[in-house]
C-alpha cells in the first residue's frame, strides 16, 4: 500500500515549494471558476467567458512590459473588456455574440501588438507561452495572498447575490418583474467572471483558462439540475482537476528524464475526460437536461 | 457611415480602447554609416561577431550588427524588413547557428547570392545540431577560430589588403592574452568553484573557469526556451541559495521571467554574490576581449570579495 502511495505521490511532493504555491492558487482558481462557470453556463455567456479570458491576455502581456506582476495585467484588461462589452451593451443573443467576437479580435491584436514589444524591448523571456499557456510552478509565493483576497472577494459576493443573480440568469425578463436590477447583476456577473478569468489565467494560461470555467460547470450541469449543488459539484471537479493535473505534471518529471510535462495539459485533459465520463451518465436517461438554462430550478 | 459612435454610453467604450491602444511606442536603435564603394560590406547577427569583424577587416570594412539591444532576449528576436534588405546587399555574414538566429538563415536562403560569403559559427566550431548549448561566444576557443576564417574570407573579398586582414587578427588574438590568462588563473586558484545559473548563456565561460554548474540543465532549457519549469528543478535551485551550495549566481540580463526575479532576490537575500551574463555584447563601452576579461574579473571578485557585478552596462553620463 504505501508503495502505491509512494508511486502515486512522488518523494517530495508534500514539501515542495513551487507544488504549494500552484496548489494553493490553483485551488483558488478552481473554486472561483466553477462558481462563475455555472452562472455563465445558465446565462448561455459561455463565449464571453471564453473571450474575456483571451483579452485579458492582452493585460498579461503588458504587464510584461510594464514590469508589474503578470495578475494585475489580467485583471486590469479583463475589467475593462468585460466593461466594454456591457457598455456597448446589447440585449439579443445573436448580436451579444457578435459585440462579443469583435471585442475578442481587437483584444487579441493588441495581446499580439504588446508581444512584440515585449520581445523587442524587454528581456521577457517565454512572454507569450507563459501569458497563453500558463506557468503554474513559476508563479511567485508572494502573489499567494492576493490571489486569495480576490477568490474570497469573488465567493462572498455570489453568496451575497446569490438569488437576484440565478433570478436574473434564468428569466431576465420575471427578474425585472420581481425588482431585480438586471443591468446591475449582469454587470456583477462580468465583473466575476473576469476575477475568475483573472485568477485561471495566472494558473492554466488565457487560452485555457476557458476550460477552467466552462468545463466543472458543464459537467455539473449534466449530474444534478439544482444550481446550488451544480455549483459545489463543478468546484469539486474543478479542485480535483487542478490538484490532480499538478501531481501528474510532478511525476511526469521521472517519465521524461529531466523534464516534466506542462501542468496545463494534464489539467484541461481531466476536464474533459470528466466532461466526457458525465455524458455518459446522462445517456443512461437518469440525470439527462436538455437545456440547462430552462430546467435549472431554485 | 458613421465611425464615432453618438450615444454617450459607446463613446466611453470606444475611448476606453483608444487608451488602452496608446499605452505604448517602443523603438530599437539601428547601427549605420555611409559606405564607400569600395569597402566590404559585412553583418555580424549578433554585436560580438559584428566586433570582431571589425577588430580584423579594419578601415576596409563597414559593419552592421542585428542583434544589438543588451536589454532584449535574442532569442525571441522578430527581424524587420530592413534587416532583409541589410543581409541582402552583405558582402560577408557571420551568424551563430545551432538554432540561435535561424531567422538569418532563412533570410539568406530568400536572398540567394554567388558572392556572398557566409561563416556560421556553429559549423567553423564543426558542432552537431543537437549541441544543447548556443552560445558559443563564452567559449574561449570560439573567436580565434572566427578570427582566422574571418582572414580567409576578407581576404577573398579584398586579396590586395590580405596581410592587413592577417595582421590584425593576430593583434586580435594577442588582445584575448589578458583574459585566457585570468580564466586559466581563477581555474586554478579557485578549482571546481560551485555555481547557479539562470540559463546556459555562460556556461562554456563557467566549464573553461573549471566551475562546477550545480543549476539542473532541465531548468536552464526551461528559463531559456520560456517554458514550464518542472517543480522538481525549481526546489533543487532554491535549496543552492538556502542551503548556501553555491559561491556565485551568475544572472542572465537578457532572458528573465518572474522566476528568474525570484532566485535574484532568494541570491540576495542569501547574501551570495550575482554575476551578470549577456546574449549581446553589452553596449558601449566594451570590446569583445574586455568584456570577457571583465567576466573573470567579475566572478574573481564575487569569490574572493563575495562582491556582486549585477550589470557592466555602462550607465550613460548626465
Amino acid at each position: 500500500m504505501s508503495h502505491l502511495i509512494s508511486a502515486i505521490f512522488q518523494p517530495g511532493f508534500f514539501s515542495n515549494g513551487p507544488v504549494h504555491t500552484a496548489m494553493i492558487i490553483g485551488g483558488g482558481a478552481a473554486v472561483v471558476s466553477a462558481c462563475i462557470g455555472v452562472f455563465t453556463i445558465i446565462r448561455g455567456q459561455s463565449f464571453a467567458g471564453h473571450a474575456l479570458a483571451d483579452v485579458s491576455s492582452a493585460g498579461g502581456a503588458a504587464s510584461f512590459l510594464l514590469g508589474v506582476n503578470p495578475m494585475f495585467g489580467f485583471l486590469g484588461m479583463a475589467v475593462l473588456a468585460a466593461s466594454a462589452m456591457e457598455l456597448i451593451g446589447v440585449s439579443r443573443a445573436r448580436e451579444r455574440d457578435l459585440v462579443t467576437g469583435i471585442v475578442l479580435g481587437a483584444g487579441l491584436g493588441l495581446t499580439a501588438l504588446l508581444l512584440y514589444f515585449d520581445v523587442t524591448s524587454h528581456s521577457t523571456t517565454g512572454a507569450a507561452t507563459s501569458v497563453m499557456f500558463g506557468s503554474m510552478f513559476g508563479v511567485p509565493a508572494s502573489i499567494i495572498p492576493a490571489a486569495l483576497i480576490i477568490a474570497l472577494a469573488v465567493i462572498l459576493l455570489v453568496i451575497i447575490i446569490y438569488r437576484p443573480l440565478l433570478l436574473s440568469s434564468l428569466d431576465s425578463t420575471l427578474a425585472a418583474v420581481q425588482g431585480i436590477n438586471v443591468r446591475l447583476t449582469g454587470l456583477l456577473h462580468l465583473l466575476m467572471l473576469s476575477l475568475a478569468v483573472t485568477l485561471s489565467a495566472m494558473t492554466i494560461g488565457a487560452i485555457l483558462s476557458t476550460a477552467l470555467l466552462i468545463g466543472p460547470a458543464a459537467a455539473a450541469l449534466r449530474l444534478t439540475k439544482r444550481a446550488g449543488t451544480a455549483i459545489c459539484l463543478a468546484a469539486l471537479i474543478g479542485v480535483g482537476a487542478t490538484w490532480g493535473g499538478i501531481l501528474l505534471a510532478y511525476d511526469s518529471y521521472n517519465w521524461t528524464p529531466g523534464h516534466g510535462w506542462p501542468v496545463s495539459f494534464f489539467i484541461v485533459s481531466i476536464i474533459f475526460v470528466v466532461y466526457l465520463l458525465t455524458g455518459l451518465r446522462g445517456q443512461r436517461g437518469r440525470f439527462a437536461i436538455p437545456a440547462a438554462n430552462s430546467l435549472v430550478r431554485l | 457611415m458613421r465611425l464615432w459612435p453618438a450615444s454617450p454610453q459607446k463613446r466611453r467604450a470606444y475611448a476606453c480602447m483608444l487608451a488602452v491602444l496608446s499605452i505604448a511606442s517602443v523603438q530599437r536603435p539601428a547601427l549605420a554609416q555611409t559606405p564607400t564603394p569600395e569597402m566590404i560590406k559585412a553583418v555580424g547577427v549578433e554585436s560580438q561577431y559584428a566586433d570582431v569583424i571589425s577588430q580584423v577587416g579594419g578601415q576596409y570594412v563597414q559593419v552592421s550588427a542585428i542583434e544589438t539591444d543588451p536589454n532584449t532576449d535574442p532569442h525571441s528576436f522578430e527581424a524587420s524588413p530592413k534587416i532583409v534588405a541589410q543581409i541582402a546587399a552583405a558582402d560577408l555574414v557571420v551568424e551563430n547557428g545551432l538554432g540561435y538566429d535561424d531567422w538569418a538563415d532563412k533570410m539568406l536562403a530568400a536572398t540567394p547570392s554567388a558572392t556572398r560569403l557566409v561563416i556560421n559559427v556553429q559549423q567553423l566550431r564543426g558542432l552537431v545540431d543537437s549541441t544543447q548549448n548556443p552560445h558559443l561566444w563564452y567559449d574561449p576557443a570560439t573567436m580565434p577560430a572566427v578570427a582566422k576564417a574571418l582572414v580567409a574570407d576578407l581576404a577573398a573579398l579584398q586579396p590586395a589588403h590580405a596581410a592587413y586582414f592577417q595582421a590584425n587578427a593576430a593583434r586580435f588574438d594577442a588582445a584575448l592574452k589578458p583574459w585566457l590568462t585570468a580564466l586559466a588563473a581563477f581555474k586554478a586558484d579557485f578549482p571546481d568553484t560551485q555555481v547557479a545559473v539562470t540559463e546556459p548563456v555562460g556556461d562554456y565561460l563557467l566549464q573553461a573557469a573549471g566551475a562546477d554548474i550545480l543549476t539542473p540543465f532541465g531548468l536552464q532549457a526551461a528559463i531559456m526556451n520560456g517554458t514550464d519549469p518542472s517543480p522538481q528543478d525549481v526546489t533543487t535551485q532554491n535549496a543552492l541559495f538556502t542551503g548556501d551550495k553555491v559561491k556565485i549566481f551568475i544572472y542572465n540580463q537578457q532572458v528573465t521571467d518572474p522566476l528568474t526575479e525570484s532566485f535574484l532576490s532568494l541570491a540576495k537575500r542569501n547574501g551570495i554574490p550575482i554575476v551578470a551574463v549577456y546574449e549581446t555584447m553589452p553596449a558601449p563601452g566594451y570590446h569583445y576581449q574586455s568584456w570577457m576579461l571583465a567576466e573573470v574579473v567579475a566572478l574573481r571578485k564575487a569569490v574572493t570579495d563575495k562582491v556582486s557585478t549585477a550589470t557592466l552596462l555602462v550607465k550613460p553620463q548626465p
